[in-house]
């Protein structure tokens, strides 16, 4: 197998199949490499750690056809440190070279039969306008839960309840929730639970065609999901279990009402949490005619207020929450004005777009004493 | 820093410098003596803190109530019995709490090592401050004045070259319950290496760490009555009585010997509850209950100071003195009893106890204060984990402590937990890992 490729774009395709390589930690080494395989002017990268399997296909100069399997997070490294310019792989059985104009590097190969055959759906069950699909995954995915001990929420809800796509997530603390407005439904039967990881992945690719030919298509079969964007397939196993049923959990009215500016919460809740040590202290918010008044106190460190217009509606209130969750709802809203409704200091909040009713993202407060 | 004596009369000075000094500092009947200070109309009455309920045990009672037999530890309604005109109080703990962070001020200006037991209790290694404070008499005296200057309130102190002599001093030092009031104790008592023999051999074993009911009954049947009688036992015969881990141990001790450093106290890293018991147990349900009973009174220290931990550990210690501990660390703060419980049982099933329990602990590090607010959660989690556990109990907990302020602290077990009101039950747990020995001493 051999090839010639221009670095950055090489460098690129190495850097995104290697995100689901395997680190040091993986059952088998064979794990930790990229398995690359050219035939004409066609690359395939492919890396997986046999939940979460990334393939790009690039377009290089084809020298002669065939396969290896390269050490993922050093071939990467090497490609990005050579000079601008043409970069030409040859790889053997046991051995690959990577050189550039003056420099040469012989690295050890892994064994190509080892290497995973991971089976993707290849049916597309539905296509999505991609724009649209990472700005919902931008928003929802933040409120996935990173604990492993809680593996279902570790998952995004894939739903197709009221004739859209709907996307969920949440942590237990909070609970994202976007609608992707104009989609086709893929029926309330296939709820599908896919692993925050994986769509983290999709959510980061690079836009790589314009307008309307830019969509994320997506293949379901019963324990895997492939998505495809543009030269890019990602394959995630799908999550086990029942969801929680998220929408008890949504208030159908709230009492009080606060409309303030988007940038101007974000910026001062910012500025408040400097002081935030650990993720104990909360941010209080006084929610009054006029605006509200975010402060912190910190033990250790000191406090800090701020005051931010704004409109409310309803009864005075004092509420607190973990300022980080209550800064990735805010910024989640696509919009410059936030509304954050609240029933009391110890029922969830909500945050959203005001003239907006397709992303809601609820919050628990922290109870302080 | 004035005052150089206590109680009056010249100190003995010049005793000379010792090559190793332990004090050990109790306040007398403390939960009582705060309460008599706060209240005045109480002086000279026989007054009673503890659980005033059916099952409530006695915390603390000042000398005149131990006139008429009342002593820490004792079920409530015993105490009632024996004293019907007492006045029941049932405590103030967060006011225990400042008055012994004010003592402790006063022992950490003799010298940082300084190791609290409990709220009431501390041992200080003083053996470096000789140099500049004197003798360690002349320390012990100045401590009494400043606890009495500052305070208002009195402690015993005893003095010996190591805490377990240290201790039986102090105890010697209390003053004395009799019909109709108290006898003044003599306040210091110090037990120099050439008279240690001399004050230990008299003493009853039970008076040894360690020595607990079942121990003693197994050295009484061989005669063993005192610590002479165990100092006289020939080794091999100890150690085939008792095993022999605890036989050389029992054995080093009954000669002064105690090696066991006095620990100064970082700003505490965990609350813990510990307990020997009269019987090794075997039975898993039961240990299931003490599991519970400990994180009750864990949990309760724990938000009678302010404070969530996010790491239960479980300490079993077998008959044969191997120590084995559990321990599990959350992602957030718990300071309910349900919770800690919830996570110790977890680990108590992982041991094998099938050897039998000599002592079964129950503690929470990773402590955070509380006042900086819980993150309330979505009714999500499985019921059993303790996350759910946490945040669905608040009100259940706040409720709990409520009830128990007011009828003591065993009127109300958690569904299911029968909360043995035991004799030996102490009131509540240490600070620190240290053994459980809060309230009083009984006297």
């Amino acid at each position: 197998m051999k090839f010639r490729s221009e670095r950055d774009a090489l460098a690129e395709v190495l850097t995104t199949a290697g995100r689901a390589a395997g680190g040091r930690g993986t059952s088998s080494v064979v794990l930790s490499g990229l398995l690359l395989r050219s035939e004409g002017n066609d690359l395939e990268v492919t890396g997986t750690d046999l939940d979460l399997t990334i393939r790009v296909r690039q377009e290089v100069i084809g020298l002669d056809g065939g396969a290896c399997v390269v050490p993922a997070r050093l071939t990467a490294d090497v490609v990005r440190s050579l000079e601008p310019g043409a970069v030409t792989i040859e790889g053997g059985e046991d051995k690959v070279e990577i050189s550039s104009a003056r420099a040469r590097f012989g690295l050890r190969a892994f064994s190509v039969v080892e290497f995973p055959t991971v089976a993707a759906p290849q049916e597309p069950m539905v296509s999505l306008p991609a724009g649209m699909f990472a700005e919902g995954l931008r928003q929802v995915v933040r409120a996935a839960s990173t604990d492993d001990a809680r593996p279902l929420l570790t998952g995004v809800l894939l739903t197709g309840g009221g004739g859209s796509v709907r996307l969920v997530a949440t942590d237990s603390y909070r609970l994202a929730l976007r609608d992707l407005e104009g989609t086709s439904s893929f029926g309330a039967e296939n709820d599908i639970l896919v692993p925050a990881r994986a769509l983290g992945e999709l959510q980061r690719l690079p836009v790589t065609v314009d307008g309307e030919r830019d969509v994320i298509g997506m293949a379901a079969g019963p324990h895997d999901i492939t998505f495809t964007r543009g030269p890019v397939r990602i394959t995630t196993r799908l999550l086990d279990g029942t969801y929680p049923d998220y929408r008890q959990l949504i208030p159908e009215h709230y009492p009080n009402r606060l409309h303030v500016g988007k940038e101007n919460l974000v910026s001062a809740l910012r500025r408040v949490r400097l002081l935030v040590r650990d993720n104990t202290t909360p941010v209080r918010l006084s929610m009054r005619a006029g605006g509200v008044d975010l402060t912190v106190v910190s033990q250790e460190v000191g406090d800090a207020s701020e005051t931010v217009d704004g409109d409310f509606s309803g009864e005075d209130l004092v509420i607190a929450f973990n300022p980080s969750y209550l800064i990735d709802g805010v910024e989640a809203v696509l919009d410059d004005e936030v509304m954050i409704e609240t029933a009391d200091p110890s029922r969830p909040a909500t945050v959203r777009a005001a003239e907006r009713d397709d992303f809601r993202y609820l919050l628990m407060p922290v109870r302080v004493a | 820093m004035t005052a150089e004596g206590a109680g009056g009369g010249p100190l003995p000075v010049g005793v000379g410098r010792w090559v190793r000094a332990i004090l050990h500092v109790d306040m007398d009947a403390f939960f009582a003596a705060v309460e008599v200070l706060d209240d005045p109309s109480l002086a000279g009455k026989p007054v009673i803190v503890g659980g005033s309920g059916a099952r409530g045990v006695v915390a603390s009672c000042t000398y005149e109530a131990r006139a008429f037999g009342v002593r820490s530890a004792m079920p409530s309604v015993r105490a009632r019995q024996l004293c019907p005109h007492a006045v029941f109080i049932d405590g103030h703990y967060s006011r225990y709490v400042e008055v012994s962070g004010r003592l402790h001020d006063v022992l950490r200006s003799v010298t940082p090592l300084v190791e609290p037991i409990g709220l009431d209790e501390a041992f200080l290694d003083v053996t470096g401050s000789q140099r500049l404070l004197g003798d360690p008499v002349r320390i012990a005296g100045r401590i009494r004045a400043r606890v009495s200057e500052e305070l208002a309130l009195d402690c015993s102190v005893g003095i010996g070259r190591s805490k377990l002599v240290a201790k039986l001093a102090s105890r010697a030092a209390k003053p004395v319950a009799l019909p109709g009031g108290r006898r003044p104790g003599p306040g210091v008592v110090t037990v120099p290496p050439d008279e240690e023999a001399a004050f230990l051999r008299p003493l009853p074993v039970e008076a040894l760490w360690g020595v607990g009911p079942a121990t003693a009954r197994r050295l009484h049947a061989v005669g063993v009555r005192t610590v002479a009688d165990l100092a006289g036992l020939p080794e091999g015969a100890l150690v085939r009585r008792l095993g022999r881990a605890q036989g050389e141990h029992l054995r080093a001790l009954a000669r002064g010997q105690d090696p066991d450093p006095v620990v100064p106290d970082r700003p505490a890293k965990s609350i813990g509850h510990e307990e020997t018991f009269r019987e090794d147990l075997t039975d898993l349900a039961v240990l299931h209950r003490h599991v519970d009973r400990m994180a009750e009174s864990v949990a309760i220290h724990l938000r009678g100071q302010g404070l969530t931990g996010r790491t239960v550990s479980v300490k079993v210690k077998r008959p044969d003195f191997t120590l084995v501990t559990r321990s599990h660390s959350l992602p957030f703060g718990v300071d309910g009893g349900q919770a800690v419980a919830a996570v110790a049982g977890a680990l108590l099933d992982a041991l094998d106890v099938s050897p039998g329990v000599r002592l079964l602990g129950v503690s929470v590090a990773g402590l955070q204060p509380a006042a900086a607010g819980r993150q309330l959660t979505f009714d999500l989690a499985p019921p059993e984990t303790a996350e759910h556990v946490q945040g669905s109990w608040e009100g259940v907990l706040a409720a709990v402590d409520a009830v128990r302020a007011r009828f003591g602290r065993t009127a109300v077990g958690a569904g299911g937990v029968d909360v043995p009101a035991r004799r030996d039950a102490p009131w509540g747990p240490s600070a620190g890992d240290a053994a459980a020995s809060t309230g009083d001493p009984p006297a």
